[in-house]
């Protein structure tokens, strides 16, 4: 247990970049430094809309979404640049890169903040020491500036980086909670959109202080468990853990086998991509996801291995989906000859929640069943916060379904 | 082509006066039995407006125009290097989703079919399984067995025969051997290529002298056989397959023998040696030479099974010698 | 074969049939130019076999002499060559002759080539098409209809019918149908009298052609003749012959999908929305779904949103002129909306929904001539 740290406690830091695209951009051309600069859509029209802009820029009242033309107005000296993602990805996972050499315990939670779990590092120095190596080594070696909050969780470390912008370091401790958050209006507290901040102030809850102290009942009967989730940040309490593999987890989902002897069997083969399909399947429901990729390795009897994947124009998740499109990859690339070992995977895999279905005009009155229930989802939904539904098949899932976290992802094959 | 290939000729001919061709044609057969030129003479039969009985008059615009590969309709695929492509087999995919240039009569041919990379026979297969009505395929191959069993199965299997001897040795004098040489080889091979190989090889040349030779030796210095196979023969026929070979022209001197003893003459092979195949037959009886042949046959087995070419020979030279 | 012409006029014409040749063709003889000489004119014929192209040049044009002396005859040159000589020929004049060894001779002031052809024989020939098949369009209107339909079609070779556009006659109109099974673009003008008779029903003609008959015709009122051929369409402008091969089979039957009634109707300004979706869409983009929301608020407003979430989120509020029915919330791609609203020729649209998950239709308030069907996506 470290001298720094509260007993039982943990020391989280939330890195977050200050105007990410602009500040890379700043980088790349040193000459662009303390100008206002803003990125764009479409520079050379004038319809173009400002994704994000610099502090200079900002300090003139540019803001992001806001029409080309009038950020023109406020600021007439506003140099603008198309985006160059590849750029900003790269520059990111330097970023995070550098987050590493201090813990493993780094959670990207987008291309430009992150939060990290301190606690055992106290080689490297106080927390504040820690935080402020981290800024001066951002900015020696990408010439990139970010803001820092330390706090006892997530959510605090979260809001203390939103304190001092741009380059500071905001330590919120548990005790400052009444101080520092409560007076703040309750449309700045992380995890309150547009939506739910309306909502919140019909029942009179203008601040964070407010929501802290309001009626639990009322506030689950209005915002279902997200309403005692929020209450109980607004008291400077979040458990959830620092998980580095949060962003990793979902990219793909993959079973391999070796058959028991090499064979050219269709049976056989067909049995296995079943079996590996079905492996695949479960696991993707045990999270909730589907991909858009699916990948077939094949090994043959003198060990050559192939890998082939194909783009399927929609989500997969179920076992036949999966074993269909297997069994098409396999057909297409098998020579005839023995085979050792099979795996499928399937990638670009993301959770239902992000997921979309372009509609087909040939079939989309096949789809007309779900409809009502599509209905049903949305109503409630809006009534009861996003994942009030999810949440509910997910553990009723896991009622039928033994194998539970702890064992992970290596105990499914 | 009806003298080449009769069976088959009369039945493609009798489909074409029907009206009644089929989607899809695979013409099986080995080397030289005139794959190629069976499939372009379907493909001008079907586009051909002057045919006659079926057979095309080889004059006309679309007939001309087949050979020198400017029929908008007509498309011939080869493989492009080591295998067929799954690119070559997407333009024609393309191809057959559009209607045809000049009409709506469409004819393809798939050349060494059996080239066909897995993922271009996946492709093909998808258009045979939705055959349009105007559209004709014709695969060709030498292994049938090496084509999907899908593909088989959806297309009319029609086998090219090997040539008959007789049509085997006119190609070859056709093709300018003379025809003592035509009757040589005609009979060591039924494939015209072949065929003409071997007569334009000079290993092949010298087996027949050393052949000679042996047949010699054996009459007037049974002596030197076993030193003539030792040095002679078997630096020659070095692998199995070569010594096969000369087992097999042996084989034809023997049953030249017994011809002449059975007083066949015109079905001899090697009839310009008339005077050695006269002398030998005064060696070995009419009885001795059928012998003989079976000592051949034995010995070729042997040869099958792995036996030393060497013993093989030795003791096959002691047979002859008895 | 002998011609001798002005030099200026058959470079136009070479240019115009070279759009339709190719190097890549499988067929040896279309990487070349075909001439051929009448007592009359002269046509040039350029083909990739999906494409053909005519340019004819008459020999006298409104009492002006285009060529001075024509011996009939015909010849196929390469295309890679012959075009380049002509275009840099000293003389204003040139005289092109072959011989019956399909030798031909090109000559201009004091510089002469000498070129091998082919025979015109081997050149495909294109079948006669019907005449009681045929009717005329203006130009520009034309245009029009291959640019409302031709950016629906599908891409992908799996339903291969559907990579072109559906032409047919149908309740005394003229229908231009594309679907690429997402959205559905469809244009169609009611027949004139004369036009009432029709042979064909319907064709399908590939949506790559219509791009290059697109580029070729003038923005112009002048009419021009379309042939339907049972293989074939020809589009005849004044000295301008275009022919296209056609898409086999059967078109599926798209009217029984389109929805008839609506539950919600908006009614909004054709240009704000554009762009609203437009500026939404920036972010969709990038997360590759490119997905936007839109939800009505009212019977004034409707929100478009789009959230993508490695990189952000936009919000944006319109007013419309008006809602009907239901309060409504769907997603869709903003790259179907763009590309109808695009070629709505009406600042006003109407807008009607049958559902979230349901195919809904885009059409200006002032005419049905012009649908525009999206189908929906769905969110999970």
């Amino acid at each position: 247990m470290s001298k720094w740290n509260p007993k039982n406690g943990r020391v989280i830091l939330h890195v977050d970049m200050n105007s990410f695209y602009a500040s890379v951009e700043a980088a790349y051309d040193p000459s662009l430094k303390g100008k206002p600069i803003a990125i764009a859509g479409n520079p050379e029209e004038r319809k173009g809309i400002i994704v994000t802009s610099s502090y200079e820029a900002r300090k003139k009242g540019v803001k992001t979404t806001m029409p080309l033309w009038q950020a023109k107005k406020l600021c007439s000296n506003l140099i603008v640049m198309r985006p160059n993602f590849e750029r900003y990805r790269k520059a990111s996972k330097e970023m995070f890169n550098i987050l590493f050499r201090f813990t493993p315990f780094v959670e990207p939670v987008s291309i430009d903040e992150g939060y990290m779990d301190i606690t055992e590092c106290e080689e490297y120095g106080s927390p504040i020491d820690i935080a402020n190596q981290i800024q001066k080594i951002i900015y020696q070696e990408l010439d990139l500036p970010c803001s820092i909050g330390i706090a006892p969780n997530k959510f605090l470390a979260k809001m203390a980086s939103d304190m001092k912008k741009p380059n500071g370091i905001t330590i919120l401790r548990k005790r400052n909670v009444q101080e520092k958050l409560w007076p703040l209006s309750i449309d700045h507290m992380y995890g309150v959109g547009e939506k739910t901040a309306l909502k919140l102030q019909e029942i009179n809850i203008n601040t964070i202080g407010d929501l802290a102290s309001a009626n639990r009942a009322q506030l689950k009967q209005l915002l279902g468990i997200n309403g005692e989730k929020l209450q109980d940040r607004a008291n400077g309490l979040d458990k959830r853990a620092v998980d580095p593999e949060s962003i990793h987890r979902f990219k793909s989902i993959g079973s391999s086998q070796t058959l028991p002897y090499d064979t050219v069997e269709v049976q056989d083969i067909d049995r296995l991509l079943h079996t590996l399909s079905r492996n695949v399947a479960n696991r993707l429901s045990r999270k909730d996801a589907a991909g858009q990729t699916l990948q077939l390795m094949i090994r043959f009897h003198n060990r050559k291995t192939i890998t082939r994947s194909k783009k399927i124009n929609k989500h997969i998740d179920k076992e036949e989906e999966i074993f269909v499109h297997a069994k098409i990859l396999f057909e297409e690339n098998w020579d005839g000859t023995a085979i050792r070992l099979l795996g499928v995977t399937v990638q670009d895999i993301i959770t239902k929640e992000q997921m979309v279905t372009q509609l087909d005009l040939f079939s989309y009155q096949e789809h007309q069943e779900d409809e009502k229930l599509y209905e049903v989802m949305t109503h409630l939904k809006d009534k009861y916060g996003d994942n009030i539904i999810r949440k509910a098949s997910f553990n009723e899932k896991r009622k039928f379904d033994l194998k539970t976290s702890f064992q992970k992802d290596f105990l499914d094959d | 082509m009806k003298s080449i290939q009769p069976v088959v000729s009369k039945m493609l001919v009798s489909s074409i006066n029907k009206e009644r061709i089929s989607h899809a044609y695979l013409l099986h057969g080995q080397r030289g039995t005139g794959k190629k030129y069976l499939a372009i003479l379907l493909a001008k039969s079907i586009f051909c407006k002057h045919q006659e009985r079926a057979e095309p008059c080889n004059t006309c615009r679309d007939c001309q125009r087949i050979d020198s590969g400017n029929h908008p309709d007509f498309h011939w695929i080869e493989p492009d290097g080591a295998s067929i492509k799954k690119e070559q087999i997407l333009h024609l995919q393309k191809e057959f989703t559009y209607t045809g240039m000049e009409s709506n009569r469409k004819v393809y041919i798939v050349s060494d079919a059996e080239k066909m990379t897995t993922n271009a026979s996946n492709r093909l297969l998808k258009f045979l399984e939705e055959p349009s009505m105007d559209t004709t395929a014709i695969l060709l191959t030498e292994n049938s067995q090496a084509i999907l069993p899908t593909i088989q199965s959806r297309c009319q299997l029609i086998s090219l025969r090997p040539l008959n001897n007789k049509q085997l040795i006119e190609k070859l004098e056709q093709e300018g051997l003379t025809e003592a040489n035509a009757k040589i080889f005609a009979a060591v091979t039924n494939d015209l290529n072949e065929a003409l190989e071997k007569s334009k090889d000079e290993w092949f040349a010298n087996a027949r002298k050393i052949v000679v030779q042996l047949v010699e030796m054996l009459q007037t210095n049974p002596n030197e056989v076993l030193l003539f196979i030792h040095t002679q023969w078997m630096p020659h026929f070095k692998e199995r397959p070569q010594a096969q070979q000369g087992l097999d022209l042996l084989l034809l001197w023997f049953k030249d023998m017994v011809y002449y003893h059975i007083d066949q003459k015109e079905q001899m092979v090697f009839s310009y040696h008339y005077d050695k195949i006269e002398k030998a037959a005064m060696h070995w009886s009419k009885k001795h030479a059928t012998d003989n042949l079976s000592h051949i046959m034995d010995a070729k087995r042997k040869l099958e099974q792995n036996v030393h070419p060497q013993l093989v020979m030795e003791q096959l030279t002691l047979h002859f010698q008895r | 074969m002998k011609i001798i012409m002005n030099r200026d006029r058959l470079i136009e014409s070479v240019q115009h049939v070279m759009k339709a040749i190719s190097q890549k063709t499988t067929i040896p003889i279309l990487t070349g130019i075909k001439i051929e000489a009448t007592e009359t004119q002269v046509k040039l014929t350029g083909s990739d076999s999906d494409i053909t192209i005519e340019a004819v040049i008459p020999k006298e044009e409104e009492g002006i002499i285009l060529i001075d002396e024509i011996v009939p005859g015909s010849i196929v040159l390469h295309a890679k060559y012959f075009p380049e000589i002509i275009r840099k020929l000293p003389n204003e004049m040139v005289e092109i002759e072959s011989d019956d060894k399909l030798q031909l001779s090109i000559r201009s002031g004091h510089a002469e080539f000498h070129l091998n052809g082919q025979d015109a024989e081997e050149y495909p020939h294109l079948p006669l098409l019907q005449s009681d098949s045929s009717f005329s369009l203006p130009n520009d209107l034309l245009k029009n209809m291959i640019r409302q339909t031709v950016f629906a079609v599908s891409t992908s070779e799996t339903r291969p019918i559907l990579t072109g556009v559906n032409i047919k006659v149908e309740d005394d109109h003229l229908h231009f149908i594309a679907t690429d099974s997402h959205r559905l673009a469809a244009r169609k003008i009611p027949l004139e009298v004369d036009q009432a008779n029709l042979s064909f029903s319907q064709v399908v003609i590939p949506g790559k052609s219509l791009n290059e008959l697109n580029k070729i015709l003038e923005d112009t009122d002048e009419k021009i003749e379309i042939q339907v051929g049972e293989n074939q369409i020809a589009f005849q402008a004044e000295h301008l012959y275009f022919v296209t091969r056609l898409l086999e089979g059967k078109y599926p039957e798209t009217s029984r999908l389109i929805p008839d009634q609506s539950k919600t109707i908006i009614h909004a300004d054709t240009k704000t929305l554009l762009q609203s979706v437009d500026r939404a869409s920036l972010l969709a983009r990038e997360s590759q779904n490119n997905v936007v929301r839109l939800e009505t608020k009212g019977n004034e407003v409707v929100e478009i949103t789009s959230n993508s979430p490695e990189i952000g989120k936009v919000e944006e509020e319109i007013t419309i002129k008006g809602m009907e029915g239901e309060d409504l919330k769907i997603s869709f791609s903003s790259k179907y909306m763009i590309d109808a609203l695009k070629i709505m020729e009406s600042d006003q649209v109407k807008i009607e929904f049958t559902g979230a998950m349901r195919p809904f239709i885009i059409k200006p308030v002032d005419n049905d001539q012009i649908l525009q069907l999206i189908l929906p996506v769905r969110t999970y």
